[in-house]
């Protein structure tokens, strides 16, 4: 039968509200404002989990977001959440948690038999432990360890809530919400700045909910509540609870907010967490500081815990965690939490002080309890609970005491960490015995504990007087202050790292099992320096961070290396100070939301003819188009190209990049961007271009038209839009400023569909009547034209991509569906046929024209069969760096066309090309194919290649050697153009 | 003749989620173009707008216009100009307007416009927005181009209700819609 440990009264808890729980399957009690872990306290369930190595018994140890031993496993399936520390979980209705790293239960684990090796388990014991047989590390050794490491396991099943993130400004962020948070809050508050309060717990108020301290003549919790309430009515400042701030970086801070966390299940379209984005203009750290444990052998028991956490949970959650208590402390602050337990009605057995003197009213905070100074706790025993301690007194002698509960208090440690994220670090001080920081990222302040300022009138004090001189540094002006009068208390501390006694194992790192003996020994070995230290025994890396051992570890390794602890230093603290989900900085970016989707304004239409889309950057484009009965997708796609070869058909080309050239130099500029002239390009015409980076190689391709006198309209590839969108605007604005042109991406605008195949003239017309003379006299390959169909503007291009006579019709883009209905309605006389990407890309093939696979970042001009293009009558951006020798060398591979000497060959992109007869070396490689395609024309497959000297070898047999997939054959080189090479089709 | 029907942008804009903390509608029938001015006629431009139009051209990242016909400042010597009156082919008439001074290209049908208001509408764009919207930052009338969850917008304040416009890209509408719809649903979306 389990005892209660609530007291009868007092606490912050709502008695009025009692909550059922569940732990490792068995239902408790709790009330509404409780943690997990002060529930489960108050359930006699000190033992919650078994440490990392040894897995030894552990219980709760601290009271806050430092807990290294409480991890559980909250909720179960896919909403799981391993390594969560009950002592942040707020408790609700419901809750569902469970024990981890034990088996079958925390009370009786399996792998506590790891206790028995732990002579060979100390630090870097698997470099030395494992030598031998080497075999037997991948194969034995490695599993083994990772099979018994790792605390909570994931569920592996996919996240069912959702994230969100957002941004937030304002001229002061205040990071903590206890007395130096609230004090600076109020006072930038009152002085008008914007304020954000962000605090990680689900209470304002920190320590002042654990101390019964009093402020301006009322309770500290009260005050805490008070300064709540005027800070909600100030409309400038938001609170953000169950916020963590996680990291400092340029100019903003990082936060997570438990959006639901609280709550069984997310409510409807609640996300469960919020990551912030906060940019502050200053900004007041008051994180508080931790409570440090002491070093001593035995030191892990379950209800060993920290001091200040004893009294966390007297006086906030009611709840006596034992019923016979010592405290072990080297500071005031430990008489103080002996003074709170015995006033909650908690029995102190003894308090057991390392300091010879402690000043009378100290000591007079213990009341009757036994008094030990000068003396410390040198073995305890109890395995699943501690039974009994052993105190050596300043004599040296021995004695037991029975208590069930250790409070042990070391002195505290500022939590700088956000503070030192941009490059700062903590300076040891001897006064204070604490990290401080003193090299700030910009417009931040420390206040409070954060910054040694141990007594609560002086963390009041100092906290309102860096929220004004925040609300000043914005330029409001520094109001006075009603001074806020609280009770001063002793804060004297004389810390001691590590107390001898017993052989038992002193643990510093709770949680990864770090023992006193595994630094020393890391000294020993040479590892003498903090970040040594903390890589070779692992002190300080588990999911606490160290935040309870660091300060004890790093001062231990300074007694062994003989330095101080200013000349050791502290490890160097990186964001994000608490673990934060990943789901967090994923947001609403999840699965096919990961980046935006662009449509077409023909892809409902298409998706309603069963159409197989394909993704081109951003874009979805139809692939191909599945007809009825057709079961493989060379099928369709050899079906639309013989249509439009044969007939007509439509494509959605409004992917492509257009961008709008106006001005009276466009020409000017055009012949400086590409290789060819088009200051000579008429109005009403049409004309490729090729465009080189500034180091020769090409950029891009495609056609630009003359539509006015001022006003062109260029064409980019669909994924280089954005690039040369780019590369024109840095052209214009940073090397030719001069020039009268302006420019401005239209892509979104305009829907635009290829026309193509012999009887696309015909379709044309049927569907324009009147409207637009089509005629190869009117309008002849390469003329473009606008034209208004009521108040619709139209647009018109002849150009061609497959090599047969085609035009591209263009409309805005809300009108864009309908275009294309109109298309395929006036289309039904000649059969036409829409067809997708690949189709595109075969007839492309088969005319030999270059696309994505030949434009790779690698080629130059002359490389793809445009040498010609190359003006030498301008200059143009590029045209001197692709004059360099290795470039105009002969033996670079050029664009071929390829077939297989067996014509039943698939042809496969990427395989290698080499001499017939030569064996596949990589000097011996002549080149490797581009682009593959079935053509339905030649009925058999063709390719396009680069080829060293290709188009000297016109007629030549080579060998395509293709070791991914097996391939070996014969290839005959040719023409790239294998189609209509006089192009005669496309002027018909 | 061809009839070539209209469909809006924003068509798929619905309701959702309890409550009225962001109201939306969509913009309809707008013209709206881009205006930049040609090599060294910034001056005679502002001239022009000013006789033509009675506004100030602004010169910075602000909006000024009549509620016909508004002029955003977007860039060094550009201008995004929204016309809500429905005149037949405004952005032909607005070239010949400023034929010389500036260059004016159609962008009636690249992006999709939303009125956005309600009270909820500053936390929600906070989701999406990564800069300060404020009254003192970001006073009625202030213009910003910016992105939301990756996708291009231009957004402008229009009063301190608030109530914004946002310009955002055609093709990406059921993208930015899954944005708003995910941002705004908890505080409820409710469609004019």
């Amino acid at each position: 039968m389990s005892t209660s440990y609530r007291l009868a009264s007092g606490g912050l808890i709502d008695r009025s509200r009692p909550v059922s729980f569940t732990f490792d399957g068995k239902t408790y009690g709790g009330y509404a404002g409780d943690t997990l872990a002060s529930a489960l306290l108050a359930n006699d369930m000190m033992l919650v989990g078994r440490s990392f190595k040894y897995h030894r018994p552990r219980g709760i140890f601290s009271a806050g977001p430092e807990e290294p031993n409480a991890l559980v496993t909250l909720r179960s399936g896919a909403r799981a959440e391993p390594n969560t520390k009950a002592t942040t979980v707020e408790l609700f209705d419901g809750l569902d948690a469970s024990s981890q790293n034990c088996w079958p239960s925390p009370h009786f684990d399996l792998r506590a038999v790891h206790q028995l090796a732990g002579p060979l388990l100390n630090a870097g014991f698997y470099y030395k432990t494992f030598m031998w047989p080497a075999a037997f590390w991948e194969k034995f050794y490695e599993p083994a360890i990772r099979a018994s490491a790792g605390l909570g396991a994931l569920s592996a099943l996919d996240d069912p809530d959702t994230y969100e993130k957002a941004h937030a400004f304002c001229d002061l962020l205040v990071i903590g919400a206890g007395p130096a948070g609230l004090a600076a809050a109020l006072s930038a508050g009152r002085a008008g700045a914007r304020v954000i309060l962000a605090e990680e717990d689900f209470v304002l108020g920190g320590r002042l909910l654990s101390d019964t301290t009093q402020i301006d003549d009322v309770s500290a919790a009260s005050w805490a509540a008070v300064a709540e309430a005027e800070l909600a009515m100030m409309p400038h400042v938001r609170i953000l609870k169950r916020t963590a701030v996680f990291g400092a970086y340029d100019g903003e801070y990082g936060a997570i907010e438990r959006v639901s966390d609280h709550l069984p299940v997310p409510p409807p379209f609640m996300p469960r967490q919020r990551l912030w984005k906060i940019v502050a203009k200053q900004c007041v750290l008051a994180a508080g500081a931790q409570e440090r444990p002491l070093v001593f052998p035995g030191n892990d028991r379950p209800g060993i815990m920290l001091a200040s956490a004893l009294r966390t949970y007297a006086n906030r959650f009611g709840v006596s965690p034992g019923q016979r208590i010592a405290i072990f402390t080297t500071s005031d602050d430990g008489w103080r939490s002996a003074s709170d337990l015995q006033k909650a009605g908690a029995e102190i057995a003894v308090v057991i002080d390392a300091r010879a003197e402690v000043a009378p009213d100290v000591r007079k905070l213990a009341g009757n309890a036994l008094q030990f100074l000068g003396a410390h706790v040198s073995d305890t025993s109890g395995y699943r609970r501690l039974t009994n301690i052993t105190i050596t007194d300043s004599a040296g002698q021995t004695r037991s005491v029975a208590v069930d509960t250790l409070g042990v208090s070391g002195g505290w440690s500022p939590s700088i960490g956000i503070a030192t994220h941009l490059g700062g670090k903590g300076n040891w001080s001897e006064e204070k015995s604490a990290f401080l920081c003193s090299d700030m990222p910009p417009g931040m302040q420390i206040a409070g504990a954060a910054a040694a300022q141990w007594t609560l009138a002086d963390a009041l004090e100092h906290g309102a007087l860096a929220g004004a001189k925040a609300a000043s540094h914005v330029g409001l002006g520094l109001q006075t202050q009603k001074p806020i009068v609280a009770s001063d208390e002793a804060s004297g501390n004389n810390p001691v790292w590590l107390f001898k006694g017993s052989r038992r194992k002193a643990f510093v790192d709770l949680q990864n099992d770090v023992t006193a003996t595994d630094v020393a020994l890391a000294a020993q070995e040479g590892f003498r320096s903090v970040e040594q230290l903390k890589r070779y025994t692992t002190l300080g890396m588990a999911t606490d961070q160290g935040k309870t051992s660091n300060v004890n570890g790093l001062a231990i390794l300074a007694g062994e290396i003989k330095k101080t602890i200013a000349e050791t230093g502290a490890t160097r603290a990186r964001p994000p100070h608490v673990p934060v989900a990943i789901g967090a900085f994923a947001g609403l970016h999840t699965a096919r939301h990961f980046k935006p989707t662009r449509l077409t304004a023909s892809h409902a239409a298409s998706a309603a003819a069963n159409t197989t889309f394909v993704e081109a950057g951003q874009w979805m484009r139809a692939q191909w188009f599945n007809a009825p009965g057709e079961t493989d997708w060379l099928q369709s796609v050899t079906r639309e190209v013989k249509a439009v070869r044969s007939g007509v058909g439509i494509c959605d080309v409004s992917t492509l990049g257009k961008i709008a050239l106006c001005g009276s130099d466009v020409g000017t500029f055009l012949d400086r961007v590409y290789i060819n002239t088009f200051s000579t390009l008429p109005v009403g015409k049409v004309r490729y271009g090729v465009m080189l980076r500034e180091d020769g190689f090409v950029m891009d391709d495609g056609t630009t038209a003359r539509l006015s006198t001022d006003h062109y309209v260029m064409t980019t590839t669909t994924v280089n839009a954005g690039k040369v969108m780019q590369h024109l605007e840095y052209c214009h604005q940073v090397l030719w400023p001069e020039l009268d042109v302006q420019m401005v991406s239209v892509t979104e605008q305009w829907a635009q569909y290829a026309v193509a195949g012999p009887k696309s003239r015909d379709l044309l017309r049927a569907l324009l009547g009147d409207a637009f003379d089509v005629s190869n006299e009117a309008f002849p390959y390469l003329a473009c034209g606008e034209f208004h169909v009521g108040n619709i503007p139209l647009r018109l291009f002849r150009v061609s991509f497959s090599g047969e006579l085609a035009y591209e019709i263009a409309a805005p883009a809300g009108h864009g569906e309908s275009l294309f209905n109109a298309l395929m309605q006036a289309g039904k006389a000649f059969d036409v046929t829409p067809y997708g990407t690949e189709a595109l890309s075969v007839m492309r093939i088969e005319k030999g024209h270059v696309a994505g696979s030949e434009l790779n970042g690698q080629t130059v001009a002359r490389d793809l069969g445009l040498g010609r293009m190359m003006s030498v009558k301008k200059d143009y951006i590029g045209r001197t760096m692709a004059a360099r020798e290795a470039l105009i060398d002969p033996d670079q591979p050029t664009l071929v066309g390829l077939r297989p000497v067996d014509r039943s060959q698939r042809l496969r992109n990427g395989a290698l090309l080499f001499a017939r007869g030569v064996t596949p070396a990589p000097d011996t490689n002549a080149g490797f194919i581009t682009s593959t395609a079935f053509s339905p024309g030649h009925n058999h497959w063709i390719g396009l290649g680069l080829l060293a000297r290709g188009p000297e070898r016109h007629g030549e047999i080579i060998r395509a050697w293709d070791p991914v997939r097996s391939g070996d054959y014969e290839l005959e080189v040719i023409d790239p153009v294998f189609i209509d090479a006089e192009g005669a089709r496309l002027r018909a | 003749m061809l009839d070539l029907a209209h469909i809006s942008a924003f068509a798929e804009l619905r309701s959702i989620g309890d409550g009225r903390g962001v109201i939306a509608r969509e913009r309809r029938g707008i013209a709206i173009a881009t205006v930049m001015a040609r090599k060294g006629q910034g001056a005679a431009l502002a001239a022009a707008v000013k006789e033509q139009f009675d506004v100030n051209l602004p010169l910075g990242p602000h909006g000024s216009g009549s509620d016909a016909t508004s002029f955003l400042g977007t860039g060094p010597g550009r201008w995004l100009v929204t016309h809500d009156a429905g005149t037949p082919r405004f952005v032909d008439s607005l070239a010949q307007q400023l034929d010389g001074l500036a260059s004016v290209v159609d962008q009636s049908d690249s992006v999709g416009l939303l009125r956005l208001t309600g009270p909820a509408l500053l936390d929600v764009l906070a989701k999406g927005v990564a800069i300060d919207l404020g009254a003192t930052a970001f006073p009625a009338g202030s213009v910003a181009v910016t992105q939301i969850a990756h996708m291009g917008v231009t957004l402008w304040k229009v009063d301190e209700a608030p109530t914004f416009h946002i310009a955002a890209a055609r093709s990406m509408a059921g993208s930015f819609l899954h944005w708003l719809e995910a941002s705004a649903a908890l505080a409820g979306l409710a469609v004019e």
